[in-house]
């Protein structure tokens, strides 16, 4: 936007406008300094130790699971938005077409001028950062880390590979494996809720753990033995399980890689396809 | 003993469904008869899950409710209690509104799947992932869960309209959703205001928090939070002043893709407006802020239709100046001026439905949607003619169609209240309304086409005639019989209405 837009009228009541809302929001936020109603938080906070150890983990694959999966598919949406931007045309009436398909060509790549340092470490430095990504999801539940978080590293790793190696990247993800990998993760954590619902009657009620004591001993142990901690403290051992949220998290990494994955794709190597009368050799 | 379950199942099936479904067609991808199978009998399924269950609360992840005078935790939803699980609401208003938008997704994905080339997959998905979003709106009780499903829902309406493959589209979708962040930032920035002010996101349990406590000077807060709650309000309905994105977005989409997007739409404004009456409804001003806001859409936006030359812009901007038309009522607060809003977003939505399709089969006759043309439809489809006539009629509020039954409780809601005003502006759009349409429906449909060129054989499919006649005999049933939807919308009224004018 062309800053001299702002001049004259339209500035004035702009500025107007940010001045009310910023003096709205100060004064809200001094009158809250201190003031914060803890609410709901501190019975949060007081059933937490009977789930994962990692509170955060409980508190957003648990207590707030499903608000967890709608954020998940936030991604997941964004991905599919990116490609059908890139890939414009791609779906268009049959009897009628405004414009001509316009896909957007992939970026070029100058890869002939990277060091020899570079393009020998650029390999092992992705499949640490894969392997990295692999290790934070498996702890999910008892630390900082999760899904998300491994996403996030694997696709770092692509694109790192990708910048090194451009066209010839040696993590061969293609479009229809990233579709794949993202309905994976998207699916599996969709029907995670699925075990609780037929069980409890409660969506995505985590089995494993199972606090309220709604489900069979064997579910329980079938969800949640598998990744049962014990906990050593001063006051004796403490046993709990996650049940669910490791699950979750692995489900979550695959939406995570699939859908920024797909970006990077479609945003790097474009989104075309072929005119579908030739699609299987046609005409 | 509450008469309701906390774990229905109908609630998580309503919006899982369209999620799965929305995985699964965008992974299949170009298999288009496939996704078409999947795709219509998943509608079928949602419109039967509608309309069969019972009421009732889901209690997402099965956490129960501690009840603050034993503290104990219950699973009974009849208690006054705070809700530790993320809580969902199946009540007759929802019952209606789902039911509606999922009969439209049936014909919808029927429509798109019949017209489109075969890589439809990530189209769809985004179609059922628009239903899901408004689905998540229309029965969720609970802030955050409210944020999240607006934020999705402004990506999606953003996909949708790229799905559309036109420069317009893109330029469109880019600006909405560019306005989006501002939107969802500032409706982030209104519940961590009332989750500060409260500590539950609860929507009732917020609500019952502030009803117990003097909040003095604290109540600057619930001033701030209403103001970005109000920004959020215009930004997913597409009211004034944010009225020409949301018109670029119906005008540049697919016309079945703007049924459902004005459909998602509507019914958002619907649910977020009974939210802020119920937190901001005793505040000063709130009355007066949101009345404004929808009168000048309704003017704005029919003016604006009323010096369109296209049809497909001419339905775009309607469609916003009727979005004025269902808060209108909601804003009034009363009983009535409810009924008639959440009434009139039904039919709406429904009547617009029709003239949408119309304007899709005018693609299957070489596309020109310009008034400037004289196309003579009426005579080469006269099923059509009669179709797009009885749309016309029923978005102008002429009897015996629904708009003219939900157009006269908002007039006499309005006149209620003490706003003659308001009933005269309601009256002056239903009258431009038909004057816009008709002018369109008259040079596309009814007059004889200028040159005498030979025309060839159209087809059009067969799923879009059917849902034509669905939705116009729709629009005359409820207009004979219009309590089949009042009946569902009046408990509800009552409940969260605000006696403002007494």
């Amino acid at each position: 936007m062309d800053p001299s837009e702002l001049r004259g009228k339209r500035g004035i009541i702009a500025v107007i406008a940010l001045l009310i809302i910023c003096v709205g929001l100060m004064s809200s936020l001094e009158k809250l300094a201190g003031n914060v109603s803890p609410g709901i938080s501190r019975i949060y906070n007081i059933l937490a130790y009977l789930v994962a150890p990692n509170n955060i983990a409980t508190w957003v694959y648990d207590w707030r699971g499903f608000d967890t999966l709608i954020e998940t598919a936030v991604i997941y949406v964004g991905a599919v938005a990116s490609a059908l931007v890139i890939g414009r045309g791609v779906v268009q009436m049959k009897h009628y077409s405004e414009e001509a398909p316009a896909t957007s060509p992939p970026l070029e790549y100058r890869t002939e001028s990277l060091t020899v340092i570079l393009k020998y470490l650029g390999l092992p430095a992705a499949i640490l950062l894969l392997s990295y990504g692999i290790m934070v999801v498996t702890a999910s539940s008892t630390s900082g880390g999760g899904g998300f978080q491994c996403g996030v590293i694997m696709t770092s790793a692509y694109l790192l590979a990708a910048i090194f190696y451009g066209k010839d990247n040696p993590i061969k993800f293609g479009k229809r494996f990233l579709i794949g990998i993202g309905a994976v993760g998207l699916g599996g954590y969709t029907l995670l809720g699925l075990p609780g619902f037929l069980t409890s009657g409660y969506w995505q009620y985590n089995v494993g753990a199972d606090i309220w004591s709604l489900v069979s001993p064997t579910l329980h142990s079938i969800f949640g033995d598998p990744f049962r901690l014990s906990l050593y403290l001063q006051e004796g051992v403490f046993y709990s399980t996650p049940g669910i949220i490791p699950l979750i998290n692995i489900a979550e990494a695959f939406n995570v890689v699939g859908a920024i994955g797909l970006i990077y794709f479609a945003f790097l190597y474009g989104w075309s396809e072929p005119p579908e009368d030739q699609e299987k050799g046609g005409k | 003993m509450s008469a309701y379950p906390s774990n229905l199942w109908s609630i998580p099936l309503l919006v899982v469904i369209p999620i799965i479904v929305a995985v699964v067609v965008n992974f299949i991808y170009n298999r288009s008869r496939l996704i078409k199978i999947i795709s219509i009998v998943s509608a079928v399924c949602l419109a039967l899950i509608a309309s069969l269950s019972s009421y009732g609360y889901h209690w997402f992840t099965g956490q129960p409710a501690l009840r603050p005078e034993t503290l104990t935790f219950t699973f009974d939803p009849g208690f006054p209690a705070w809700r530790l699980a993320l809580e969902f609401y199946f009540g007759p208003l929802q019952q209606v509104m789902i039911f509606v938008m999922s009969l439209i997704l049936i014909f919808v994905v029927a429509v798109a799947s019949s017209g489109l080339t075969k890589r439809q997959g990530p189209y769809m998905s985004m179609i059922f992932l628009l239903f899901a979003s408004a689905a998540i709106i229309i029965m969720v009780n609970d802030l955050y869960h409210l944020w999240i499903a607006v934020e999705i829902g402004s990506l999606v309406v953003a996909g949708v309209v790229v799905g559309s493959g036109t420069s317009v589209s893109h330029k469109a979708a880019l600006k909405y959703t560019f306005f989006s962040a501002l939107s969802g930032a500032g409706l982030a920035i209104a519940l961590a205001l009332i989750l500060g002010l409260t500590g539950y996101s609860n929507i009732s349990d917020a609500i019952r928090y502030l009803q117990s406590v003097n909040l003095g000077e604290m109540s600057i807060i619930l001033y701030v939070a209403f103001a970005f709650f109000v920004l959020s309000w215009i930004y997913a309905g597409g009211l004034a002043p944010i009225h020409p994105l949301k018109s670029e977005v119906y005008g540049a989409s697919f016309p079945h893709g703007t049924a459902m997007l004005q459909t998602q739409s509507k019914l958002m404004l619907v649910a977020i407006g009974i939210v802020m009456l119920q937190i901001f409804g005793m505040l000063p001003f709130v009355r007066e802020v949101m009345l404004a806001i929808s009168i000048i859409t309704m003017m704005l936006g029919v003016v604006m239709a009323l010096i369109q030359t296209d049809f497909r812009w001419i339905l775009a901007y309607l469609i916003v100046s009727h979005s004025g038309l269902v808060t209108v009522g909601i804003s009034l607060g009363t009983t009535e001026g409810l009924v008639g809003g959440i009434f009139q977003a039904v039919n709406d939505v429904i009547y617009m439905t029709v003239l949408l399709l119309c304007c899709e089969a005018l693609y299957y006759f070489g596309g020109k949607t310009s008034t400037r043309n004289s196309l003579g439809l009426a005579k080469r489809a006269p099923w059509l003619g009669m179709a797009v006539i009885l749309g016309t009629m029923a978005a102008s509020g002429i009897p015996p169609f629904n708009g003219f039954q939900s157009e006269l409780i908002l007039i006499q809601a309005s006149l209620k209240a003490g706003l003659p005003e308001v009933a005269a502006v309601i009256l002056m759009v239903s009258v431009t309304t038909f004057i816009a349409l008709f002018r369109a429906v008259y040079r596309l449909f009814l007059k004889p086409p200028e040159t005498s060129e030979p025309v060839a054989e159209v087809k059009v499919p067969r799923s879009l005639y059917i849902g034509l006649w669905v939705f116009v005999a729709l629009t005359l049933i409820i207009g004979v019989y219009p309590n089949i939807v009042v009946s569902f919308i009046t408990p509800v009224a009552q409940a969260v209405s605000i006696p403002w004018y007494l």
